[in-house]
């Protein structure tokens, strides 16, 4: 009585064999799983165009290529922000190089510098990036691990106090540029280390050389309001970054480059700031380092050899 | 094909069915959840207020004489002879604990200029023979617009460093070849009659990350430089 099993009929719809319809199912799953998670790079093309993947390293750009990667970048902050912005590639000047002093005896620690950084140089305001801290520390000793710098007052400075404002120094040998590993940031001329924000992978390696805590990784697309954007910028400098990428304080390449002072010195209150060239013999800080008790760099056992001086009047 | 493996019943090809049709299920519905992921941004955790205009301010806080002939403005303060009569040197009194007495005429004046009461005494700057103008120790008659040689006739290092750059507020051009450098006056800062600068409010600090302030709940940390 046993019935011989029918052969399968490939030609009906209706039949269909476990093992097809598991094919079809796990490729149907899979495809839609694979499109699913590539969807995040549909996002991507905000901010990275196929230009700015394709582009070559920064030294390595031609004039030409540099006129076009300025346009791209105009073009991407109008769609962003609305504003028409004036990027420049601003070059080292000869017979430069700079260096800032800071005046510990003058510095009240209103952290006016901190803000005026943010304004100048297109900082993102939520989450809120700064390059500036400025320390809190107690009379007497320059113990940093007593440093405070979430201090709020009702007015400043306090008795029994003074204030160490702290940003990137600099240095004559950067620990962070030797970690690099794409050279994505470096040091020029004039002594400034700059990044290029289009070749950075955001590995953070520079954040952790870092002794000063001096660059910022910007975990979130940064947030500017378009109100607030500076539209005088500099590849080098302050253009807007993305999301991913590191940053710092850069002596606003965008101010220095064409002779002004940086923007942090300007808004200063009481003149404890000072910039200037130092191969210049007439300058404010050459007078400054010949002058003053300039008694510190910060952390100058570690052998960085900052170009930020510490000094006091009296 | 494998020869060991039992023939189809009916109860078995149903349950490899509702198997394929679970697994089908959670493969959709995982690639969902995908898709919703990646349209959803993390909302920000906290509304960062921006700072206050007046810490953006590069503007001194003073206003010299010079400004105000510079904006045109009213100089009939600056102009003493209008109440005090001339070759009639206007006397100083002091009360009982010998302290200056400010007349009424002048009362918007403060005297502090130091920890003590020696300078207080108004002719040590100003010209008693001639009111509008000042006078040096050393003899020298200076106009209202010139006060950085009175004050550096006291203050020496200071006006050192003042004429070297080293002290006082600039802004412009560091380099000379591009642009002029502006640069203030003693009195654009310092109040003549009261020098120190009055203590501002400092500018809010960098708002803790959500996360951090999660880890550290409680009084703002005291963080080490490193």
């Amino acid at each position: 009585m046993t019935l011989p099993t029918p052969p399968p009929d490939k030609t009906s719809d209706r039949a269909m064999s476990r093992r097809s319809f598991l094919r079809g199912s796990a490729a149907f799953g899979g495809l839609t799983a694979l499109a699913a998670s590539l969807s995040p790079l549909r996002e991507l093309s905000d901010f990275t165009s196929t230009d700015q993947f394709l582009q070559k390293y920064y030294k390595e750009l031609t004039p030409d290529d540099m006129t076009k990667v300025i346009k791209r970048i105009e073009g991407d902050v109008q769609r962003q922000y609305g504003i028409r912005p004036h990027v420049r590639d601003l070059r080292p000047m000869d017979g430069v190089e700079f260096v800032y002093c800071l005046n510990l005896t003058r510095c009240i620690g209103c952290r006016k510098c901190v803000h005026a950084c943010v304004a100048e140089n297109n900082q993102s305001r939520n989450p809120e990036i700064q390059y500036i801290r400025v320390l809190k520390l107690p009379h007497g000793s320059l113990d940093l691990e007593k440093a405070d710098h979430h201090y709020a007052p009702e007015s400043v400075p306090e008795k029994g106090f003074f204030y160490m404002p702290v940003q990137c120094q600099q240095c004559k040998n950067p620990p962070c540029v030797k970690v690099c590993p794409v050279n994505a940031t470096w040091q020029e001329s004039d002594g400034i280390t700059v990044i290029d924000y289009d070749w950075c992978i955001g590995c953070r390696y520079c954040e952790a050389a870092c002794p000063y805590f001096a660059r910022r990784f910007n975990f979130a697309k940064p947030e500017i309001p378009k109100d607030k954007i500076n539209p005088n910028m500099a590849y080098l400098g302050n253009r807007p970054r993305k999301m991913g990428v590191m940053e710092k304080c850069h002596f606003c390449i965008q101010r220095t480059r064409v002779g002004r002072y940086p923007a942090c010195l300007e808004v200063c209150p009481v003149g404890a700031r000072k910039f200037g060239n130092i191969l210049d013999p007439e300058s404010e800080v050459s007078y400054i380092l010949r002058e003053k008790r300039v008694f510190i760099q910060l952390k100058e056992e570690i052998g960085t050899s900052p170009r930020f001086f510490y000094y006091f009047d009296k | 094909m494998n020869p060991h493996s039992p023939p189809p019943s009916g109860s078995h090809g149903n349950r490899t069915n509702y198997w394929l049709a679970g697994l089908t299920v959670g493969f959709l519905g995982v690639s969902a959840l995908f898709l919703v992921n990646s349209r959803s941004h993390a909302a920000p955790t906290q509304k960062i207020s921006p700072v206050d205009a007046k810490f953006l301010e590069t503007t001194p806080w003073r206003q010299t004489y010079t400004d105000l002939v510079k904006a045109k403005e009213d100089l009939s303060d600056y102009d003493c002879y209008g109440c005090h009569e001339k070759n009639k040197p206007p006397p100083i009194r002091f009360d009982a604990k010998n302290k200056i007495i400010i007349p009424k005429e002048h009362q918007n004046i403060v005297m502090g200029h130091g920890s003590h009461d020696r300078n207080d005494l108004c002719y040590n700057c100003h010209n008693e023979q001639n009111l509008v103008t000042f006078q040096v120790r050393d003899g020298r008659e200076l106009k209202f617009d010139n006060i950085p040689p009175l004050c550096g006739s006291c203050h020496g290092p200071t006006y050192r460093d003042w004429e070297a750059g080293a002290h006082g507020r600039t802004s412009g051009f560091w380099d000379r070849t591009k642009g002029e450098a502006q640069r203030l006056s003693c009195a654009s800062c310092h109040n003549p009659h009261s020098p120190r600068i009055p203590p501002p409010p400092p500018a809010r600090a960098r708002p803790a990350s959500a996360a951090r302030s999660r880890r550290h709940a409680g009084p703002p940390r005291t963080g080490p430089l490193t």
